[in-house]
């Protein structure tokens, strides 16, 4: 019964359900009770066809885009009954939410006795049980220690069912917190439905569904073009997880290789490390719904439609068993901060490189956003005896990388959410017995480059009115390699860590007007913690950290000296890193010394060359097409009667042989493996170098093979 | 007021300063002059020249029979947008010193631009910055969330603070310590060593600007204050010297974006409010021609050449919001009305890409302009389609002021529209009317239902240059019944400003669980004692008696946890006994009526976030009189040919607003022209002229 509809009804009647749609996000975020929703984003609306595919999604998250459509038709192939006015919730990993936290809710909208569409949220609630508060299960070695997954019918026919209300609620240490978010999921949908079925009375079902159905392929359409004017090629992306779990110091890979298929982007992941047990394990939904980000956020953006159509022209291999398709009973509860966050770091990177290569599209490029998600959850009994707990907002202070064109943006939030923010500090200090002793911006946190990476910001607290605040750090990665990648030669940004100081004197410097700015100054014991670590705070005790910085874009000796000059006087880098990451020199008051700084950089790109001779480096490139093109910032690829070879725009340099080199991570800057005092024994920096001209093309965290050390 | 006095109404605009006077009998005069941006005072007193002129009477005449001249400025927006206002330097708590930095991550990078373009992810450069970061000073100082002191203020410290400041280039200071708002003692004794250290520097404390929780737009919010400040005072004083030179008797009301005015010793605390005024008097406006008109419920539509603006009137009451953006990156804490924006104008721009067809945002401005400018325009706007559907007449548009092309409206619709989508060029153009209608009426949806409104229930009144050729279809799409297309609207801001009250509004955060009444009495009686303070000192320091204004009370609260409050009306002697009780079912009836029943809690924890007062003098306004019958004979003055989409060509008459007088109806398909603006009447809507010279169009069902 597929209706045609004109383009003009089509763009009337879209952005009709596009507004609809968006006023279940709006009665979301002013019901629902948890920060990490409110302010950061974490959930996501959508209308589905009948069969479950994602037609409008909301402005939430764009890492629920697809996982929403899974868990659709997860609930359509497993529902028993479904009748009208029935609201189905779930919150399983393996039926399509991306972690238990994340509660799907659906409902189907009937027409003539027969489901027309559906309509759905998800919404990160902020505790739904399982071994660790805050349900991201830093302990769980299985499944069972996981929080519990549901699969029920919380509205029956338009009745509430309160025994199923309570059986959800009750496993919760939150309970009050996630019974309003179950309210305003619920609410959403009650009022999308009133909504869609004004429309449908008023345009008639068969208008209403090919509007659905041809949003989908617009976007598709939409998508394939863009995917055709992409050179042919393959790039990689690679991420890593420095442990796994409490007390685990492990290793583990993403192994991305993204090639374009004809009209498809086939990401492949053969070769990730194998499932582990441990929380961190994505499920397939999870790695679909990461893979996709940076192309939602960098590809389609505002112009094309968030909705099942990019996925379409997506293909993706993730061998069973592995960290990025975890089988049963792996446990899942931490996979949206852990392997999937991983996988959209492996896919910026791949996409970026992806990017690189194609003049329309240059200026997307971007390698690194918010590469580690630093969550800390502190619970606590307040004074009345009430227990309170949250996850704390602050790791959206991260950076974003370095662009084509410009710097990376300091303080940039999520890749996954351009809404998704810090709460107050005054907000958090009114919920949770804390008292921040500093929010501030870290120098030097960006990555160096021609752009440099946008700067990361670092939180000092306190425990306040409670002798025992428990802490459940879980930080994606970034203890040790950071992840923050660079392109271009640009370095990465800082790396993600948490840390405890023990028995300091922070209370009794705040009460004297001297309150420290950095963990060296608290006076008491500084304690690097694990990426998955937990510890009770006392009253004398701190908690510190700071998440990502973004990587930069380019050499940094190219980096304009007056920029440099400006960085070190707005504070976002230090003298001595404008120097070592620059070589750029300062007067005494402030300006660039342009003799000293040219006699620096010859310095350092003599030093360059102390690397040793490498042959066969394809800079994670492969150029089928024929044709010259360039590709980053100086590199070409050239195709003439001898075959293509990949060479230094800047010098002609032939770059079949380069100049490889290799550094301790702490090379890049500060705030680099710091659990390593700056020197990781299981990771080095690889700059590849031009022969030539010495220029920098490119910056590479690499793991040194064979070797597993724990501090 | 006294008799035979005069209201004068002054709204600066980008192009035009509009003034308005009302006269003792209710009868409005209106008045243009060109804007001078450069010194805007010029454009006012020229305006106010040019009415003189136009009723032959002396300036002085005019000024010395006004009892009020209230004025919407842009002197204090500009300064903002520019960033041209005071070097502003930031005294903070110590640790905090990056809050505006950090902006909480996207907000101050994204906060406040429409969607489209934040989904831009790669392309949303941060604003500039309001304090440059090397203007910032930590001092030793620190409150905690129960407003009792941790460490005291360093006094010899915030001396060095201010001095350094000052020496390194500020010319104006803010200072936003954490928790002032529940302990104002630190910022006020810092306000006292700057004076000592550089007085004659102006210092604004957040404690009074927006004592509300949320450091960070608590911060922006007094950082704006302290940066368009000083030059909103230095305008006003310069206007009011001006003015009484010429016979004004009375200080001049400046427009806020609350929807009331302030006195000019007021205009430097609430100079956030005087950002972002100008379209708020539109909104005064309607429900001063509502209550004439018998309508409680109206919905404001102004549509000019890049933007179509939403305000909601309520119960006689404007919808108001918390937390506006002012700008990019800016959220402040004023209260203000609520106008939900779109970029759709008479000048938007249609693109499409052979897949879809998009209206706006991007305009065309008034350079080049639309297609039919002939001023190098290519790109076809709304105004173009209007052209060739034939509802905007080429040879008539703003008065015959401008001739336009219909030939290059053509030519750039087939190209740009009608061949990528393989549409006639007639469809293309209806198409396009169509898309725009579309987005708006959603607007209007998404204005009145996040509301827990329904627009049913509600009149739409329409103004602004553009509003006239899409009233009718937009209230047929929403099933509104009654349209009304103001007599004033030319100059409807102006209208609103020289109607609006005096109004002086204090919000005061408070947090405190509902669980123990005790408590929530005696933090409810402290504040609203406090906020009763507040008021009755701006009152005295305008003049006024404490009787002479009306005093409001209100209260924001939430359910336990959550991070957006609720604003309920609060009686006096909310303070009583069952305060509790009474605020909870309140607060439940407004939340079922908005979210549904499933949302409502009744086991869930309350609090209170803040408690609010709003002290108004009432603008003593006669009625409008009666528009006297036209000279002219009523009847088409033309016959034209409308095109629609799919369907057969209308034969619409064409009116001459000027000959249609009080009782007057011409049935649709017909256009009324007007001077600046062009009103469309779709088949089977009835158009009616009333007493007052407003049109009001009737229609039924959806289009």
């Amino acid at each position: 019964m597929t209706a045609t509809v004109d383009p003009i009804t089509f763009e009337v009647l879209k952005h009709r359900l596009w507004q609809i749609n968006d006023e279940q996000s709006a009665a979301i975020k002013t019901i629902s009770a948890s920060p990490i929703v409110v302010e950061g984003n974490d959930f996501n609306t959508g209308l589905f066809t009948a069969q479950g595919e994602v037609v409008i999604a909301g402005i939430g998250s764009v890492v629920h885009v697809t996982t929403m459509g899974d868990t659709v038709r997860s609930i359509i192939g497993r529902a028993g009954r479904i009748r009208d006015g029935d609201v189905f919730l779930t919150n399983d990993p393996f039926m399509g939410a991306l972690h238990q936290n994340d509660v799907v809710m659906a409902s189907p909208v009937f027409v003539d006795g027969e489901v027309f569409m559906w309509i759905g949220n998800v919404l990160h609630h902020p505790d739904v049980g399982g071994i660790d508060e805050g349900s991201f299960c830093i302990n769980a070695r299985t499944i069972y220690q996981d929080p519990p997954r549901y699969f029920l019918k919380i509205v029956d026919e338009g009745v509430p069912s309160p025994e199923v209300e309570h059986t959800f609620v009750t496993n919760s240490r939150l309970p009050d917190m996630v019974l309003l978010d179950l309210g305003a999921q619920i609410g959403a949908i009650d009022r999308a439905r009133r909504r869609i079925d004004d429309l449908l009375a008023e345009q008639g079902a068969a208008t209403v569904r090919a509007v659905m159905e041809g949003a989908i392929d617009v976007a598709e359409a939409q998508v394939r073009d863009a995917i055709a004017d992409l050179p042919e090629g393959n790039w990689t992306g690679n991420a890593w997880m420095d442990g796994d779990r409490v007390g685990s110091d492990r290793i583990h890979r993403v192994a991305l290789r993204l090639s374009k298929e004809q009209e498809t982007l086939h990401f492949d992941f053969t070769g990730s490390s194998p499932q582990v047990d441990a929380a961190v394990n994505s499920t397939w939904p999870a790695t679909v719904g990461g893979a996709a980000v940076p192309l939602f956020s960098f590809l389609c953006q505002g112009d094309i439609d968030w909705n099942e159509g990019l996925r379409r022209r997506m293909r993706i291999t993730a061998p069973e068993g592995t960290v990025v398709n975890a089988r049963f009973p792996a446990p899942v509860s931490i996979s949206t901060v852990g392997f999937r966050w991983l996988v959209t770091v492996a896919a910026a990177e791949a996409i970026a490189r992806m990017f690189a290569s194609s003049e329309r599209f240059r200026d997307r490029v971007c390698p690194s956003w918010n590469s580690s998600s630093n969550c800390n959850n502190v619970f606590a009994t307040a004074a009345d005896g009430r227990r309170v707990g949250a996850l704390l907002s602050d790791h959206r202070g991260s950076g974003g990388g370095a662009r084509s064109f410009a710097d990376g943006f300091d303080h940039a939030g999520t890749i996954t959410s351009f809404a998704s923010s810090m709460g107050n500090v005054e907000g958090t200090e009114w919920k949770l017995p804390v008292l921040y002793v500093y929010r501030r911006c870290i120098p030097d946190s960006g990555g160096a480059g021609m752009y440099r990476g946008g700067l990361t910001a670092e939180i000092a607290l306190v425990p306040r009115g409670t002798d025992a605040l428990v802490l459940k750090s879980t930080n994606t990665a970034g203890t040790d390699q950071t992840n923050a990648h660079g392109i271009a030669g640009g370095y990465p940004g800082a790396g993600s860590q948490t840390s405890v100081v023990r028995e300091g004197r922070v209370r009794e410097l705040i009460r004297s007007g001297a309150a420290p700015s950095a963990p060296a100054e608290f006076g008491g014991r500084i304690h690097h913690l694990a990426s998955k670590d937990e510890a009770v705070l006392g009253p004398d005790d701190a908690l510190v950290f700071y998440p990502a910085g973004g990587g930069g874009y380019g050499d940094p000796l190219d980096r304009d000296p007056d920029a440099v000059a400006a960085d070190v006087a707005e504070g976002h880098v230090s003298r001595d890193q404008a120097r070592a990451q620059y070589g750029v020199a300062l007067a005494d008051d402030g300006r660039v010394d342009l003799a000293e700084t040219d006699a620096a950089r010859d310095r350092m790109r003599r030093a360059r060359r102390q690397g040793a001779a490498e042959t066969g480096w394809t800079a994670g490139t492969k150029i089928e097409t024929p044709g010259t093109h360039r590709i980053g910032e100086h590199l070409e690829s050239v195709v003439d009667e001898e075959g293509q070879t990949l060479r230094c725009a800047r010098c002609g340099h032939d770059l079949a042989g380069v100049i490889l080199r290799r550094r301790p991570l702490g090379a890049a800057g500060p705030l680099r493996a710091l659990r390593w005092g700056g020197d990781s024994p299981n990771f080095v920096l690889e700059e590849v170098v031009c022969p030539g001209c010495a220029t920098l093309h490119e910056v590479r965290e690499i793991r040194i093979e064979g070797k597993e050390t724990t501090p | 007021m006294a008799s035979g006095a005069l209201s004068l109404g002054v709204d600066t605009g980008g192009t035009f300063t509009d003034i308005v006077q009302i006269d003792a009998a209710g009868a409005v005069t209106v008045d243009k002059a060109f804007s001078t941006p450069a010194r805007p005072e010029d454009g006012a007193i020229e305006s106010l020249a040019g009415l003189a002129r136009n009723t032959q009477r002396p300036v002085g005449a005019v000024l010395g029979a006004a009892a009020r001249f209230a004025h919407g400025t842009t002197v204090s927006t500009n300064a903002l947008i520019q960033r041209s206002g005071a070097r502003v330097g930031l005294i903070a708590t110590r640790g905090f010193e990056d809050t505006l930095v950090i902006g909480r991550g996207p907000v101050g990078r994204v906060g406040g631009l429409p969607h489209a373009k934040a989904m831009d992810f790669l392309h949303t450069e941060p604003p500039a910055p309001l304090v440059s970061r090397r203007l910032v000073r930590g001092i030793g100082e620190r409150v905690t969330a129960e407003g009792q002191v941790l460490a005291p203020l360093d006094g010899d410290e915030a001396a060095q603070a201010v001095r350094a400041l000052v020496e390194a280039g500020a010319e104006s200071l803010a200072v936003c310590l954490l928790w002032s708002f529940l302990h104002p003692d630190h910022e006020e004794a810092v306000r006292e060593i700057a004076a000592g250290v550089a007085p004659g520097v102006p210092v604004f404390l957040s404690s009074e600007i927006a004592p509300r929780i949320g450091e960070y737009e608590r911060m922006v919010t007094t950082a704006v204050a302290a940066h368009v400040g000083p030059a909103t005072t230095r305008y006003i004083a310069s206007l009011q010297d001006r003015l009484a030179e010429d016979g004004l008797r009375y200080p001049i009301q400046i427009m806020t974006a609350a929807g009331g005015t302030t006195l000019p010793d007021g205009a430097a605390r609430e100079a956030v409010s005087v950002v972002n005024s100008g379209p708020v008097g539109g909104l005064v406006a309607a429900r001063h021609l509502g209550k004439a008109l018998g309508i409680e419920n109206a919905i404001t539509a102004d549509m000019g050449g890049t933007s179509f603006d939403v305000g909601l009137i309520s119960r006689g009451t404007i919808e108001r919001t918390g937390t506006p953006f002012l700008d990019q990156g800016l959220p402040v804490l004023t209260r203000s009305a609520r106008i939900d924006t779109l970029g759709a104008g008479g000048g938007s721009i249609a693109v499409s890409d052979g897949f879809r067809l998009r209206v706006g945002p991007e305009s065309a401005g008034a350079d080049p302009g639309p297609a039919a400018y002939g001023r190098g325009g290519e790109r076809p706007t709304v105004t173009d389609a209007l052209v060739v559907l034939g509802i905007v007449d080429p040879e008539r548009f703003f008065g015959g002021r401008y001739r336009l092309d219909a030939g290059l409206a053509e030519a750039s619709i087939q190209r740009h529209v009608a061949r990528p989508l393989g549409l006639s060029i007639a469809d293309a153009a209806a198409g396009i009317v169509e898309v725009v209608n579309g987005r708006m009426s959603d607007l209007i949806r998404k204005a009145t239902v996040e509301t827990g409104n329904d627009p049913r229930a509600f009149a739409l009144f329409a103004y602004g240059g553009a509003c006239g050729a899409h009233c009718a279809d937009l209230a047929m799409r929403l099933g509104i019944g009654r349209t009304i297309v103001p007599y004033g609207a030319p100059v409807f801001s102006a209208l609103g400003i020289a109607l609006s009250d005096i109004v002086y509004a204090h919000t005061l955060s408070a947090p405190v669980g509902l669980d123990d009444e005790q408590a929530a009495r005696r933090v409810a009686r402290e504040s609203l004692a406090a906020l009763a303070g507040r008021a009755e000192a701006d009152l005295a320091a305008s003049g006024f008696a404490p009787g002479d204004a009306a005093l409001r009370y209100s209260v924001e609260m939430r359910y336990r946890g959550q991070m957006n409050e609720i604003s309920l009306g609060l009686p006096e002697g909310a303070a009583e006994p069952g305060l509790a009780g009474r605020l909870r079912r309140a607060f439940e009836s407004l939340y079922e009526q908005r979210y549904g029943a499933s949302a409502v809690r009744v086991a869930a924890g309350m609090e209170i976030v803040s408690f609010g007062v709003e002290a108004s003098v009432a603008a003593d306004v006669p009625e409008f009189s009666e528009r006297a019958p036209p000279a002219a004979a009523p009847g088409p003055v033309r016959r034209r040919r409308i095109h629609r989409r799919g369907a057969d060509p209308l034969e619409a008459e064409i009116h001459d607003f000027e000959t249609l007088g009080p009782g007057a109806a011409v049935a649709g398909p017909a256009v009324i022209e007007r001077d600046m603006t062009t009103i469309w009447v779709p088949p089977s809507a009835l158009a009616s002229v009333d007493r007052l010279g407003n049109i009001e169009i009737a229609a039924e069902g959806r289009e």
